[in-house]
């Protein structure tokens, strides 16, 4: 008849590790030796980032001024000591429902401009939102890389600002109005 | 009770790691506004200078003062409107809004006023007792980027009992949405 026993006292786990060594090296030689392992990293450039999912737009002061937000944008980047990279923005939906806003209205009805960048330069100036293309945030120097102190950044991740303005037309209807921005990280 | 205290704080944990920014090579955001109804209104002439033209009393004073207006109403329900009031009567021995020196002499207007705005309909007196209309809008009454323009044209009556001398009235306009 088989009957089971329970093991109450397991082996020591290095003496298992002692026996599975001394096996491996076979019958002993009496002799030392040594060997040597290149290791070699290949560190790639690399960039990504991170947007708050929505942001709401609050009217300045002053009647039909405009609509004002701040969006703070977090990156993690590093390129190499030739290259560089760039963040840049497009309104991949423009503002629904009809009757409101529209990035697409000419004359730049969603106006940014960029600020307080930890890591890079943020864009000069004021730059229009488009639904057609790419436009400018930030510009990534060569060899930068986010945090890790020495030549990199101190800082992870690194940020910047951007500060929307969409104008107050009166021709808009009243309502809520809501459009997507796609922000691009890259570099080399 | 240990295995709740474990069975929290590795909830505890995993939310936290899942409210952490999230990085990729592009991320997208929702940006949103909420338009609401608005008004505003520029007064152009600010000094509206009222004269008479021909005989001795044949006619009265008159004068017109433009206006620009801003107006945005809600697109449902929405109203608006841009009265005036004489915030400040003339000057002792002249004219008078709040107490003429005859019986029927008044300060009074007519509108012209660009769409989407409704004029005031005639002619109206002017008061020192209560706001007068100008203009009216209905629902989802949208005024240009620029702003459309509005006139009120000026009547004061011509009473000999005026003494000479120059008198001075200040008229407040106001415009609402809603």
């Amino acid at each position: 008849m088989l009957r089971w026993r329970r093991r109450t006292r397991p082996r020591p786990w290095w003496l298992l590790v002692a026996l599975f060594g001394m096996a491996a090296l076979g019958p002993s030689s009496g002799a030392t030796g040594s060997a040597t392992q290149g290791l070699t990293a290949v560190i790639y450039p690399a960039a990504k980032l991170s947007v708050p999912a929505s942001v709401g737009m609050t009217a300045a002061s002053g009647k039909f001024s405009s609509f004002q937000a701040s969006l703070p944008i977090s990156y993690r980047v590093r390129s190499t000591a030739m290259g560089g990279g760039n963040i840049a923005v497009q309104v991949t939906s423009d503002f629904s429902p009809t009757g409101g806003p529209s990035a697409g209205a000419g004359a730049g009805a969603l106006m940014y401009s960029c600020a307080s960048a930890s890591l890079g330069t943020p864009c000069a100036g004021t730059q229009v939102a488009a639904p057609n293309s790419q436009t400018p945030v930030l510009a990534i120097p060569a060899g930068a890389c986010t945090g890790g102190g020495g030549a990199c950044s101190p800082l992870d991740p690194n940020s910047v600002t951007i500060n929307f303005t969409l104008s107050d037309d009166p021709g808009y209807a009243t309502g809520s109005y809501s459009a997507q921005l796609t922000f691009v990280i890259s570099s080399t | 009770m240990s295995r709740t205290v474990l069975t929290v704080v590795l909830t505890t944990l995993a939310l936290a790691s899942l409210a952490q920014a999230q990085f990729n090579p592009s991320g997208t955001t929702t940006l949103s506004v909420n338009v609401g109804s608005d008004a505003a209104i520029q007064i152009n002439t600010s000094n509206t200078t009222m004269a008479t033209s021909g005989g001795a009393f044949s006619s009265d004073y008159t004068g017109q003062t433009s206006f620009i207006y801003k107006i945005r109403t809600s697109y449902s329900g929405g109203t608006g409107s841009i009265t005036l009031r004489v915030t400040s009567d003339f000057n002792a021995g002249g004219p008078s809004v709040a107490t003429p020196p005859t019986a029927g002499d008044a300060l009074t207007y007519s509108c012209t006023v660009n769409s989407p705005g409704t004029g005031c309909s005639g002619t109206l007196t002017a008061l020192m007792s209560a706001a007068t209309s100008v203009a009216t809008f209905g629902s989802n009454a949208k005024s240009t980027k620029a702003g459309n323009t509005g006139s009120t044209s000026w009547t004061l009556t011509n009473d000999p009992l005026y003494s000479t001398g120059t008198y001075t009235a200040t008229v407040t306009y106001t415009i609402s949405a809603a």
